[in-house]
């Protein structure tokens, strides 16, 4: 990167510059998107898709919290779909029980699946690889059992908030600027950007820093004074804290919740559409949530079974594992330039450039 | 607390369901000890198997034995394709990779499966073998065949193999590649028919393992391709590295998975009995932390 000898002020302040220039031309550019998704987006779609979009919306968020796992400190759970149900029971308990307002609600929800997750993380950070990824199948295969016999609170008096005899069953609320669909959308959109900010934040900082060292060596990084414990426990709490809040959206966008609609193998379906979409970048989480909520809702409509998209993913996996470990996120606007160039006249194949990947 | 006699039958079936977790975690343990590859579509590639040797007693009137010798040469013939496609493209990236493509296979069989033998519209079908009807009397417990032959299956299977990768030279080929491949080849054993050697018996055992699942458990893709995840418990406490470990791991985890069914108060709770013994062995036995600089797994 910094080429000895040149590194006059003047030239750094010059790539300073020059930086700052196209992350504000990004910057720009994920504002225009957002503002089209929150203003036109609602507009242009039919309800049926509005509802497919709040779900992008929020395993956006679950996907991202999962990708900062695997792509920036190099940990595989196979457990979010579980924490994202404990996130949307604490939810709908809260919403239920209090009439605290919405933001407060999600952000109790996230801080206690926070807390939750970093418990059960913290005993299984003593395992690298192959078992932690294996140990948090089996956790979450534990936790659906329990989630199956205690069931979602549905209005119901006592701990658990779930009464088995009731004939209408009461739905869980949501804010009162949001009631409708499209309102509940846009909420939905604001509360994922507000996440990846989050994300981000932590990525550009001391703790992305650190995640990145853990990722490439851990004795390396212990051997730099990284704190790997805490670090590592740090992005378990963060992607607790995010798939948490993503969970209280989730509760308030489908309004009834049932343990079916939380099996085990959506974690290993999760899994599949972020390696596919790219646990690399940020992007890759939305092009996650998009395979894994969008296209079902599109295919359901056009009269496709969605076991095609199954085997779609499985393949999926198996490709960006042999071939693409980036992901689509990278894979496309790669092969895209290439074909660019190749249209271009140019012809010549130039080694695609590993960077910008965010 | 139920009395005794309420126990009695769940001992048996408590058996018959660890012998079939024996069976499978054998098998895993074998394929990861030859290949590193944790075969997480093995209960996808029996509850396959099973399900063709459904289609072909109720719809081809093949006779019984034809269709369950199809269905594990099935689950073997898929595994070892696999097995040749990926394991070998996949041979040199770490562990966690290897587990991970599995994954793959596991949900394309499972689309597979779920598109033509789908399961909504409340569909059930049921695999049972000839020894569902004969059986014997112990005490006041009527034992099945069927259970004798999950049991005896598992033990066997067990047995043979770890006398298999003790004395014959094709399974110390095979525990030399457990412990390194590059060298095992430098010294001349031909490493990629060893390994296809592991993923031929592993793929045999899922199809008989996913034929006693479908009689024992229920014949249903979804049951039976998530079932690994609890025959893979026994594998994990194990530390998928002992044989003998494996199966006394799943003959506890079958016995008490079952012994808490007369339980009032747990019945809920038994399906947990797998992950919960398998997480608290593994926390246990993780209790020595060694940093290595190797691709080499804690």
């Amino acid at each position: 990167m910094e080429s000895v000898g040149l590194s006059t002020s003047a030239r750094e302040r010059w790539r300073a510059h020059r930086l700052d220039a196209s992350a504000l031309l990004r910057a720009g550019a994920v504002g225009v998107l957002l503002l089209f998704v929150l203003l036109a987006l609602p507009q242009l779609l039919s309800l049926y898709y509005i509802d497919a979009m709040t779900q992008v919306a929020v395993y956006a968020v679950v996907a991202l919290g999962l990708g900062v796992l695997i792509g920036r400190v190099g940990l595989v759970s196979l457990g979010q779909t579980a924490v994202l149900a404990i996130g949307a029971w604490v939810s709908a308990r809260l919403l239920f029980a209090t009439s605290l307002p919405f933001p407060v609600v999600l952000l109790a929800s996230g801080v206690i699946t926070m807390v939750l997750g970093t418990v059960v993380g913290l005993p299984a950070l003593r395992m690298r690889g192959l078992y932690l990824a294996l140990i948090t199948l089996m956790l979450a295969g534990a936790i659906t059992v329990v989630l199956a016999t205690v069931n979602f609170p549905n209005g119901g008096h006592g701990f658990l908030g779930y009464n088995g005899n009731f004939v209408h069953i009461p739905s869980i609320r949501r804010p009162a600027i949001a009631a409708s669909d499209p309102a509940f959308f846009r909420y939905a959109v604001v509360v994922a950007a507000v996440m990846f900010a989050l994300v981000l934040a932590h990525v550009r900082s001391r703790p992305g820093r650190a995640w990145a060292a853990i990722r490439q060596s851990e004795p390396a990084a212990l051997a730099a004074g990284i704190n790997v414990t805490l670090y590592k426990l740090w992005a378990f709490a963060l992607a607790s804290f995010i798939t948490g809040v993503a969970g209280g959206v989730l509760a308030a966008a489908v309004r009834h919740l049932y343990s079916i609609d939380f099996p085990t193998q959506d974690s290993i379906t999760l899994l599949a559409v972020v390696l596919m979409g790219g646990a690399y970048s940020l992007w890759g989480a939305v092009i996650a949530a998009l395979l894994l909520e969008f296209l079902p809702a599109l295919l359901n409509n056009w009269g496709v079974s969605a076991d095609w998209l199954t085997i779609v993913f499985g393949v999926g996996v198996l490709q960006v594992l042999t071939t693409a470990p980036r992901g689509l996120a990278e894979q496309v606007p790669r092969d895209l330039a290439r074909l660019w160039r190749l249209v271009a006249g140019r012809g010549r194949h130039r080694p695609a450039v590993g960077g910008g990947a965010r | 607390m139920p009395s005794w006699q309420d126990f009695q039958p769940f001992i048996v079936s408590g058996l018959a369901l660890g012998g079939v977790y024996a069976l499978s975690g054998v098998g895993l343990v074998v394929l990861y000890r030859a290949t590193g590859v944790v075969y997480l579509a093995f209960g996808a590639v029996g509850a396959m198997g099973a399900l063709i040797a459904w289609s072909l007693i109720n719809h081809a009137a093949f006779p019984d034995w034809a269709a369950w010798i199809v269905a594990i040469v099935f689950s073997a013939a898929i595994t070892l394709a696999y097995g040749m496609v990926f394991g070998a493209a996949l041979a040199k990236r770490e562990p966690l990779v290897k587990a991970a493509a599995t994954l793959g296979l596991l949900l394309v069989l499972f689309g597979v499966m779920d598109l033509l033998w789908t399961s909504s519209g409340g569909a059930s079908r049921s695999l049972s073998l000839p020894t569902d009807n004969g059986g014997f009397q112990v005490g006041s417990v009527q034992v099945v065949w069927t259970q004798v032959i999950a049991v005896g299956i598992g033990v066997a299977i067990a047995a043979a193999t770890g006398a298999f990768l003790r004395f014959t030279k094709l399974g110390t080929a095979m525990r030399a590649m457990a412990n390194d491949r590059e060298i095992t080849a430098t010294l001349g054993v031909p490493v990629r028919r060893v390994e296809a050697a592991a993923w031929l018996g592993c793929g045999a055992l899922s199809g008989v393992a996913g034929l006693l699942l479908a009689d024992l458990v229920a014949l249903d893709a979804t049951t039976l391709t998530f079932l690994v995840i609890s025959s893979l418990a026994a594998a994990l406490i194990a530390r998928l590295r002992s044989i003998a470990l494996t199966f006394v791991a799943a003959m506890v985890v079958g016995l008490v998975h079952d012994l808490l069914t007369p339980i009032q108060s747990l019945t809920n709770y038994r399906d947990m009995t797998p992950f919960v013994l398998a997480a608290v062995a593994l926390l246990l036995l993780s209790q020595r932390r060694v940093i290595s600089l190797s691709r080499e797994e804690a």
